[in-house]
């Protein structure tokens, strides 16, 4: 592969491949919102320490604005318009609002995609793994007790759905 | 900031010969978790940038009495491995306190090293492990101990042509235990204030045969504390020979007051530190002994 400075990248975003023209200095986070319109994944200090951005990356939790467009050519990515299917919220966003674990909104995109990563590989974390899950998701005005709750509430719902057949979230 | 070309060469191959024909002007991107930053405040402008995503330099393999790990290994990745856990703990303990799960799945092992921070959180690790590091060029692989590496904040003796490919860490000898704590404003997405390493052996009538205690971020890179470990050396570490070298530790350190932290409070914490790494590397050697 020739050097360039700009590159056609194909991702699969929420299960449907886009194709985009990014220069190699756009992010994901760009490609995402400004390109793709997926303005649901939030721009904060652009520098990889609030966590607004979080997105999966080919299943893993990253900061979308410390990727550049070029370094994720081909792969999938999840972003928080991906979590509700067929127009249901997914179980974690549902408990996010009844636990009141958010108050402004603005980390909550973020915060819901790292806890989504969690639970895809731990469906009963101890408060400790969430904190820990949690680590590089800055809340500035509610705090974190409530995310807690509800990761707690979602991952005793999906493990009710997953024992009860018939009834799962897939 | 100034828009670089970019490249994702197949195979190393690719890669060096890139990197000889464009040298200085090329900068290697990993995870980008530093990079891109510096790229965006303008600290850095590469012409070009190498990225190793399509090369395989991201397994970590147990062979010839030591552990292999290639550069592009991600910390989430290091943190994730048996081997690593089983053998060389203090690593996997960095990395716990290392920013925050997002930057873990993207930064890798040979970005922290090539960053060459003095507050790096795995270098004092990979010190107290005499870990050495494989800098590969179209002319060939050289290997040296991690120690010669770093010359400065920023700076290495690595060449224009050359690319971090692996980092060795021989296997340790029988009665080791080591001990790594950071200090930071808070426990995650911190940079540290100061960090460190202490490693110690035992030998057959459990006096220290090796010990290594690297600090970081109190220096322009991380150091050794190398009259402190010699008052190690030899004897059986008890509570007063921890006191001993608790206070001598700072004695090879200069920091500098920053933003985190005064000189003073690091000089301070120093002590404080060897003091609780110390005890707790001697209460892991105990446990070791007792469960043989």
């Amino acid at each position: 592969m020739r050097p360039v400075t700009e590159i056609n990248i194909q991702l699969t975003v929420n299960g449907e491949t886009e194709r985009v023209a990014a220069d190699t200095t756009q992010t994901l986070l760009h490609v995402l919102r400004e390109d793709l319109g997926l303005t649901g994944t939030k721009d904060g200090c652009a520098s990889g320490d609030c966590g607004a951005c979080v997105v999966l990356l080919d299943g893993q939790a990253v900061n979308s604005c410390m990727v550049l467009a070029p370094q994720a050519d081909g792969s999938q990515v999840t972003t928080i318009e991906g979590l509700a299917g067929n127009g249901d919220l997914h179980p974690l966003q549902r408990a996010f609002s009844e636990t009141w674990a958010f108050q402004c909104g603005f980390c909550t995109p973020g915060m819901l995609v790292s806890c989504h990563a969690l639970l895809e590989s731990n469906t009963n974390p101890s408060r400790e793994e969430i904190l820990t899950a949690i680590a590089g998701n800055f809340c500035r005005c509610t705090g974190y007790q409530g995310v807690v709750k509800a990761v707690m509430q979602a991952a005793a719902e999906l493990r009710a759905a997953s024992s009860t057949p018939g009834t799962g979230h897939d | 900031m100034q828009t670089p070309e970019y490249a994702a060469p197949a195979t190393l191959n690719d890669a060096l010969l890139l990197k000889k024909e464009r040298g200085a002007d090329a900068s290697v991107i990993a995870g980008g978790t530093d990079l891109i930053l510096r790229m965006r405040d303008n600290v850095l402008s590469p012409a070009l940038l190498i990225d190793l995503r399509a090369i395989p330099l991201a397994n970590i393999s147990l062979t010839d009495n030591a552990m292999h790990v290639g550069a592009y290994v991600t910390l989430a990745q290091l943190l994730a491995n048996d081997d690593i856990a089983e053998n060389f703990p203090a690593l996997p303990a960095a990395c716990r306190e290392f920013a925050g799960p997002p930057i873990r799945n993207r930064g890798t092992l040979g970005g922290n090293i090539v960053n060459a921070s003095p507050a790096a959180d795995l270098v004092p690790p990979l010190l107290a492990y005499d870990a050495s590091i494989v800098l590969a060029s179209s002319g060939g692989d050289r290997e040296m101990p991690l120690a010669e590496f770093f010359t400065g904040p920023g700076q290495t003796i690595m060449q224009p042509d050359e690319i971090l490919t692996e980092i060795r860490l021989p296997l340790m000898p029988p009665r080791t235990a080591a001990s790594f704590i950071k200090l930071g404003q808070r426990r995650s997405m911190a940079i540290s204030i100061v960090n460190l390493t202490i490693r110690l052996t035992l030998d057959a009538s459990s006096a220290v045969s090796e010990a290594r205690i690297v600090l970081g971020a109190v220096a322009p890179t991380p150091i050794r504390a190398y009259a402190a470990e010699r008052l190690l050396t030899g004897s059986e570490v008890s509570d007063e020979l921890i006191e001993q070298v608790a206070r001598n530790a700072e004695k090879e350190a200069t920091p500098i007051s920053d933003t985190r932290a005064s000189e003073a409070y690091r000089k301070n914490m120093i002590a404080v530190l060897v003091r609780r790494a110390l005890l707790a590397t001697r209460a892991e050697l105990q446990k070791n002994a007792s469960s043989d």
